[in-house]
Parts: C-alpha cells; sequence; structure tokens
C-alpha cells in the first residue's frame, strides 16, 4: 500500500509556452502514483507530448514545479531524473543512434558508466526480454519499423527506468508490430515495477491504462477511468477520440432493448479487460 | 420473416454488385525486383494478378514489406515492371520498354506517398496545389481554380491557398497534400497509407472525404492501410499483399470468410468481423447474412435475430431452410 | 525500401582488416593518401594500386562492390580529367614542347595526356581506400578511433567527443536523408514533374525546389534525434564508459608500419630521380 502511496509523478501549477502569448499547457496539476498506468490523449496539437517531456527536464515549464519521486526537478539534479525515466518515441528511426542494435542499447548504457560485463549482461537480458536477441549484429537498415522499435525498448528498459514514457509509440507501427508492443506493454504493466505513461490516439492502448488523462486547451479535461471515459460522449468529441466499433455495437445494442443498460456497462469493462485484441471475447448481452 | 426483409433491403452490398463495369487497371502475372541483376537485387513482388473497375473504393492492405507501396509505384510508372505486363487505363507498361513519356498517364492516374505532408515545398498552399496541374499543361486561371476546388474537396475553406503550408495544423498539412494530387484531376486516385498517426476522429473524417470523392465525384480511389478496420464500412473490394504476392481479393463479405487467415498475412482481425463472429457463434442464424458493415446496422440485424428465436423458438426449420437457400445464393456469386 | 547508398555502411564479412584497430585504419588512411600525394610517377602509382588491391582483397567484400561506389563520382573524374588534360597541356604548349594536336586555344600533349591519367588514377585510388575504410569500419568504430587520436590533442576539451559524435550521427543519417530526398523527387514525378524527362533547365528549378521539403525534414529528424540523445542521459562531458574497447594488437602495428614505408618511399623515389 504504501508503494501505492507514493507518488511517482507530481505537477503544481504548471504553464509552458513555446512562444510567448501561446500557451500550450495553463495550470496543470497531476499526480501519478508509482506502479500507475496512465494514458494521456487529446487532439494533436493539444500539447501531450509537451507534457511528458516536462517530466525529464527536456522542456522546463515557465510557471509551475515538477516533482520525480517526490524531489523538486531542477537542472541540477534532472541529469539522474532522466536516468531513471526512459522515453520511447514515434519514429524509430530517429531515436537509433548505434549502427547496430548491440551498440544503441549500449549508448545508453555507456552515459550510465557501466562496466563492459554488465552492459554485455543487460543486453543479453533486455533483448531475450523483446526477443531481439538474433538481430543485436543487425544494421538498422535491416531490420523493419517493428523490429527497430523494439530495439527502441530494449535500449530504453535496459537502462532499468522507474518510469517509462511511450510518445506516439505504436503510431507509425504496423498492425503486427503494434500488437507486439502493446502486450510488452501489458507485460511491463503486469510486471509492475513501472509506472508507466503512453501519449496516444490508440484505443486499445487507452483501455489497458488504469486511468485517462485528456488535455484540451492547455489543461486537463478529463482524468478518469477507461471505462468512465468511454461512457462520456462529448469527452471523447473533444480528443478527437472514435468511439471503438465494440463500445458502438454495444451501446447500439442496448438502445434496441437487446442489451439492458447495466449489461453495456459491463461489456465496456469486459472491452476494457481484453482491450489489447489478443484473447477471444466473450459476446455480450444476454436474452 | 419480416426480419429477412428488412437485411435484404440493408444489404450493403446492393449498390455495388454491377457486373459491367470498365476495367481501368488489369495487372498480370507481374514481377518486381528491386535492383533487378544487381548485388543487392530484393523481389518485391511476385506474380501478381489483378484488376480493377472505373469508380471503386479499394482498400490495398497487407504489413511492412508485403509490397503494397511498390504495387502503387507500378501504376503510374514510378515503377517499370520486371515481369509481367501493367495495363492502366489506356497505356500498358511492360518490362525493359524504353520509359515512355509518362505525363499523360500521370495526370489520369495521381499519387499521395506516405506522410504527404513532408513534400509540400512552395511557400503558399495555393502554389502548392498549382504545381501538378500547371506540370500537367493546363492554363494558370485554369489551374487556379483547380485548386481551390481540390481544397474544398478535401473539406477545407479557401481562406488557406495564401497561408504557408508549414504553418498549418498536422490535419490540415495532411489534407492538402492529398488535395496537390487531386488538383490535376485524376480518374484514379492513389494513397499510401493517408491515415498514419493521424488520431481517430481524423482518421474517419478523411475517409468519409474518400469516399465522398468515390461516390459523388466518380473516382476511383485506392487506399493502401494497415488497419482493415478503418476502411470495412466503405470499402467495395479489398486486395491484401503478403510477402510480394496478391493473396486475397475480394470484398468485405468474402474477406470476413477467411478471417482466420488475416493474422498470418500481418493484419489484425478488424473489430467488425470478431463482433460479428462472435454473434454468429450465439445466434447461427446470423452466418448466413452478409456481414453489416456498420454498428447500427450490425446491432439491427442482431436484434431481429434475437427477436425472431424469441418469438418462434421452434421454427429452426424453416429458418434452416432460409440458410440454405441464402447459402447456395452465396455460392452462386462466388463462383461466377 | 532499402538503403540503396552503399558508401557509409560497413560490410560484415569478418575478414582480418575487419578486425585491425580503427585508429590503425585511419593512420594508414592518412599515410596512404600522403604517398598519393608524393607519387609523381606511374612506378610509384603502380606499386600504391598493387597494395591497395591486396589490402581490399583481404576486405572479402566483393570487388564489384568496390566499383560500385566510383559511379556517384564519374562526374567529379571526368571533370578531373578534362581539367588536368588541358590545363596541364596548356602549360606545357607555352613552354613549347611536346604538342601532338592543336585546335584554336586548345591543344594536346602526350605529357598533358599522360598527367590527366595520374590524376584520375589518383583520385580512384583515394575513392577506393576510403570505402574500404568504410566497408570494414562501423561509423562508431571511425568515431571511436578518430576520438581516441585526437584526445592527446583536445587535452581534456570536449571537441573530440563532439567530433566523434558529430561523425556518427552524420554517416547513420546521410542515406536516411537521400532516401528522403528520393522520395520527394518520385511524388513531385507522380505531380508531373518528372526528373528524367527534364531539361537541365528544369532539373535545376526542381532540385532548388527540393531544398525546402530536406531542410525541413533535416531539422525534423534533427530535433527528434536530439530529444532522444537527451532523454537517454546524454550530455557532451559527461563521464562515459566505453561499451567497446579499443585495442592495439601486433597486427595493427604490421599494418601501420607497412603503409608507413609508403610515403617514405614515394619521397624518396622523388629524391633520386
Amino acid at each position: 500500500m504504501e508503494r501505492e502511496n507514493a507518488s511517482a509523478v507530481e505537477l503544481r501549477g504548471i504553464g509552458f509556452a513555446y512562444e510567448k502569448e501561446q500557451p500550450v499547457l495553463q495550470g496543470i496539476d497531476l499526480r501519478v502514483g508509482r506502479g500507475e498506468r496512465v494514458a494521456i490523449v487529446g487532439e494533436s496539437g493539444c500539447g501531450k507530448s509537451t507534457l511528458v517531456r516536462l517530466l525529464n527536464a527536456l522542456l522546463t515549464p515557465q510557471e509551475g514545479r515538477v516533482f520525480v519521486f517526490g524531489e523538486e526537478l531542477t537542472a541540477h539534479n534532472a541529469p539522474l531524473m532522466r536516468s531513471r525515466i526512459g522515453m520511447v518515441f514515434q519514429n524509430p528511426d530517429n531515436q537509433f543512434i548505434g549502427e547496430s542494435v548491440e551498440e544503441d542499447i549500449a549508448f545508453g548504457l555507456e552515459g550510465l558508466c557501466l562496466k563492459r560485463e554488465e552492459m554485455e549482461r543487460r543486453i543479453e537480458a533486455y533483448a531475450r526480454l523483446l526477443d531481439i536477441a538474433p538481430l543485436l549484429h543487425k544494421h538498422p537498415g535491416e531490420l523493419s519499423g517493428g523490429q527497430k522499435q523494439r530495439c527502441a525498448v530494449a535500449a530504453c528498459l535496459a537502462m532499468e527506468p522507474e518510469i517509462v514514457v511511450f510518445d506516439e509509440s505504436t503510431s507509425m507501427q504496423d498492425e503486427r508490430s503494434r500488437r507486439e508492443l502493446l502486450s510488452v506493454m501489458n507485460d511491463m504493466r503486469e510486471q509492475g515495477d513501472y509506472t508507466v505513461f503512453s501519449v496516444t490516439h490508440d484505443a486499445d492502448e487507452m483501455l489497458a491504462a488504469d486511468r485517462i488523462i485528456a488535455l484540451r486547451g492547455g489543461g486537463i479535461r478529463g482524468d478518469l477511468p477507461p471505462d468512465e471515459f468511454f461512457a462520456d460522449e462529448q469527452l471523447l468529441r473533444d480528443c478527437g477520440i472514435e468511439l471503438p466499433f465494440r463500445l458502438k455495437l454495444a451501446r447500439e445494442l442496448v438502445a434496441l432493448g437487446i442489451a439492458d443498460q447495466d449489461q453495456g456497462r459491463r461489456t465496456k469493462t469486459a472491452a476494457a479487460k481484453g482491450g489489447s485484441g489478443h484473447e477471444r471475447h466473450e459476446p455480450y448481452g444476454q436474452f | 420473416m419480416s426480419g429477412m426483409n428488412h437485411t435484404d433491403s440493408s444489404d450493403p452490398n446492393g449498390g455495388i454488385a454491377e457486373r459491367e463495369r470498365e476495367t481501368v487497371v488489369e495487372l498480370r502475372d507481374v514481377d518486381y525486383t528491386y535492383q533487378a541483376g544487381g548485388p543487392f537485387a530484393a523481389a518485391a513482388l511476385h506474380g501478381v494478378n489483378l484488376e480493377i473497375g472505373r469508380g471503386m473504393l479499394i482498400g490495398i492492405a497487407g504489413g511492412t514489406g508485403s509490397g503494397k507501396s511498390t504495387l502503387l509505384q507500378l501504376l503510374n510508372g514510378l515503377l517499370l515492371p520486371t515481369g509481367g505486363s501493367v495495363r492502366v487505363l489506356d497505356h500498358t507498361l511492360l518490362p525493359g520498354m524504353k520509359k515512355p513519356k509518362l505525363n499523360a498517364l500521370r495526370r489520369r492516374i495521381g499519387l499521395s506517398f506516405q506522410f504527404p505532408e513532408q513534400h509540400l515545398f512552395e511557400d503558399t498552399v495555393e502554389k502548392d496545389l498549382m504545381f501538378g496541374p500547371l506540370n500537367f499543361g493546363l492554363p494558370r486561371e485554369e489551374a487556379r481554380a483547380r485548386a481551390a476546388a481540390a481544397l474544398r474537396s478535401m473539406g477545407l475553406g479557401e481562406e488557406l491557398l495564401s497561408r504557408h503550408p508549414l504553418s498549418l495544423s498536422g490535419g490540415q498539412m495532411r489534407k492538402v497534400a492529398i488535395a496537390t494530387v487531386l488538383a490535376a484531376g485524376p480518374e484514379i486516385l492513389m494513397l499510401d497509407e493517408p491515415t498514419a498517426t493521424l488520431d481517430s476522429a481524423a482518421r474517419r473524417e478523411l475517409i468519409a472525404l474518400l469516399n465522398r470523392l468515390c461516390r459523388e465525384e466518380g473516382r476511383t480511389i485506392l487506399m493502401v492501410t494497415h488497419r482493415v478496420e478503418e476502411l470495412l464500412e466503405v470499402a467495395d473490394r479489398w486486395i491484401v499483399m503478403h510477402e510480394g504476392r496478391a493473396v486475397f481479393c475480394g470484398d468485405a463479405d468474402e474477406l470476413a470468410d477467411r478471417a482466420d487467415e488475416l493474422s498470418a498475412w500481418g493484419l489484425a482481425v478488424p473489430e467488425q468481423l470478431r463482433c460479428w463472429s462472435e454473434w454468429t457463434a450465439r445466434l447461427p442464424q446470423l452466418a448466413a447474412l452478409p456481414l453489416p458493415r456498420t454498428p447500427e446496422a450490425m446491432a439491427r440485424v442482431i436484434a431481429e435475430a434475437v427477436r425472431g428465436s424469441r418469438a418462434k423458438p421452434a421454427a429452426s426449420d424453416a429458418l434452416d431452410e432460409r440458410i440454405d437457400s441464402q447459402e447456395r445464393g452465396h455460392d452462386l456469386c462466388a463462383t461466377n | 525500401m532499402r538503403d540503396k547508398l552503399i558508401i557509409g555502411r560497413m560490410i560484415p564479412t569478418g575478414s582480418r582488416v575487419h578486425g585491425l584497430d580503427p585508429r590503425a585504419k585511419i593512420t594508414a588512411m592518412l599515410l596512404f593518401t600522403a604517398a598519393l600525394i608524393l607519387s609523381n610517377g606511374w612506378p610509384q602509382l603502380a606499386v600504391l594500386a598493387a597494395l591497395s588491391l591486396v589490402v581490399l582483397a583481404a576486405t572479402k567484400v566483393p570487388f564489384k562492390t568496390y566499383l560500385r561506389t566510383l559511379r556517384p563520382m564519374r562526374w567529379l573524374i571526368l571533370f578531373v580529367f578534362l581539367f588536368q588534360l588541358f590545363a596541364g597541356a596548356g602549360a606545357e604548349a607555352a613552354a613549347g614542347s611536346g604538342v601532338v594536336w592543336t585546335w584554336g586555344p586548345i591543344s594536346l600533349s602526350g605529357a598533358g595526356l599522360s598527367a590527366a591519367l595520374l590524376a584520375v588514377a589518383r583520385m580512384v585510388l583515394l575513392i577506393v581506400f576510403t570505402a574500404m575504410l568504410t566497408f570494414t569500419t562501423t561509423p562508431s568504430m571511425l568515431g571511436r578511433g578518430i576520438e581516441g587520436m585526437l584526445k592527446p590533442i583536445s587535452r581534456g576539451g570536449t571537441g573530440a567527443e563532439r567530433f566523434s559524435l558529430m561523425l556518427r550521427l552524420a554517416l547513420r543519417f546521410i542515406p536516411a536523408l537521400l532516401e528522403e530526398a528520393q522520395t520527394i523527387l518520385k511524388a513531385q514525378a507522380a505531380r508531373g514533374a518528372d526528373y528524367e524527362e527534364m531539361n537541365v533547365r528544369q532539373k535545376a528549378r526542381l532540385l532548388m525546389s527540393l531544398l525546402v521539403p530536406v531542410t525541413v525534414g533535416a531539422f525534423r529528424r534533427a530535433e527528434e534525434l536530439t530529444t532522444s540523445l537527451e532523454a537517454r542521459g546524454y550530455r557532451i562531458g559527461a563521464p562515459r564508459t566505453s561499451y567497446r574497447q579499443l585495442l592495439w594488437r601486433g597486427a595493427d602495428t604490421r599494418f601501420t608500419v607497412l603503409f608507413a614505408l609508403l610515403p617514405i618511399g614515394a619521397l624518396l623515389i622523388r629524391l633520386i630521380s
């Protein structure tokens, strides 16, 4: 219980603007506990990526304070904090620094000043975890987008961060790679060692979160668990999110009296639980 | 029985089952090898056979490296086949032919690449929109009119014409970039993953615009996607590419019949099919019906079936008979 | 899409040349270049050519691949050839010796032709040898090699580290940028501006118009890349360990000494003749 109550990230009165007079974020207050899994959603340009970049001082807010693990983020401790917060970005090509998968994973580890034996151990362990061991000596040009993205995740996790941020990491992936990444994220969640932020447009990713934070007009428009989030049609519209087919159908069936309201709600939860779309769902509606 | 009548009238295939369509694209045994003969030769397409009728909205699905982007580039002569023949409108492209002047063809078949907004280069939206029409020899005034019309077709206002492309929002840039291809007035419009990285509402909006271009302006649309789900509601036909082969050609119902193979082809089973198969497992009489494309239609069909089975629990014989005749009808269609 | 550009990309064959210390290879490269500059006759060039052939063969990279690296340079090579041909011949014509053919202000001589061919041979050897270096050494090893060689000079500053990172990133991303440019050219062709069907003036205009999207693309990439570097805790000057230790072996010494003989030899031949 104590662990759950400890905060991983706390934002107090955050205001941020790239250009004066055009604030991207305003008056943001947010607390995320350790081990929570948070999806950050909203229309393009609403400041989602900006928000997560404040967490590891890639950007510095003009107003307000950022606390990570209870400690205020300053220019002084930012480098140390960065080693505790890993990030995976959208375009796998632009985060691949090494000329081989092995070198790319090593790049971050060198910055942690690890010994060679420890680097080897971690490279091997995380390559196995993400199923990229056979690719270790390949050049990024020989890899598919999905393989590159899994390497990016391995490179991030090998640094053994406590917070992992996925910044639209699945959006450039094809269906197979998207599902692979989702299952990696789900494994991380089940393992429970990580606090996970995912900035996303993907309904499956949202459904797999504990909490959805919706941004609009520079502020937090909603902060809800997925089933309540997907029940709020106006909120969905405000965030540029289309209701998934399954939920639309459930809603239509309720309207036609095939499933009652209560069952409708239960199906939402069912969809939320199995949202990553691997296992077969129980058909909903009793009659 | 009234339920059956109802579903018959809402059959989504009703409007497009015309037999006599002009074929605008025909591929015969097409092979394509990158850097053929070189040390880095890599085959991208093998023995592809395809026919596409005018005015259809075609979904081309497949994972990364399945050859779907290569396919598009063969259709407007950016690549010449290394085997077989490609016929598009009244042009035929053959292996090893001296590269013909292709603007006459490219005016009629437009191609929008992936992330087309990254290819905008002029300092106003209008100039960028006019680039194509001017290259294809239209007079300036005409090109200007086409530019404005293309912008409207993509659901954007003319006030954007004087803006700098880089000052637009991401979604607007994407639509402007597609409009730059549309401005030349192509009969066939090909788009390579036009919805990539957009949010779901923007994806839906873009697909509705493409559907309108097809239904109202009569353009043939070929849209590459790796998400069958987003296009299932509107696509007339599907082509699935896998490892350089066209492993499937057919409509949504035929695709539904082969849902088991989708994941082997690197595709996700779309939610529509997933939900439908769950319900058909429950209510076997649904299996004979064509796949309802929208959640509303699906809910309606399910509701009819549920009420039918509640009202007449003893009428299963009649039901079976109906299914039999339906199935026969379906077989006839498939073999045709 | 596949990476079409082959220079700047290591081709793993596991040869002994691949295993050499990058510092040895870079030193050899510098010595080889010095020898090329000092060589002024066919006999010296023949020796250099023979030695580079031996090294190329030792890399186990197909000879054809080396030839392909020359293709993008063919116009430059032709330019150097013509320039040497006429400039060299002009000088000799002024001296009034050895002119074999004159047409207006242009004259050719046997010596001029020989000088031009010599210049081309030097250039070809230089390109091929550079290609050998990049085919057998990953950019990161090259970077580390240069860093290792510069460190004694930069004395605790971050110059060597900056330079090494820049080199790594440049070699890593130039192919991607070229590919992007190629896609934009294709998109232009689809909109009726086919580069291959154009005259020189139109081509020049089209290439100018490429500058905008290519630059914007490069900036976008650079920005994402810096973000990703920072997010992975990279800071210039921050302490780092090294995954790949440079290891200088006997073979490296022998390799370097062999190449050190080249410019010395060339210099001696020059002094004697």
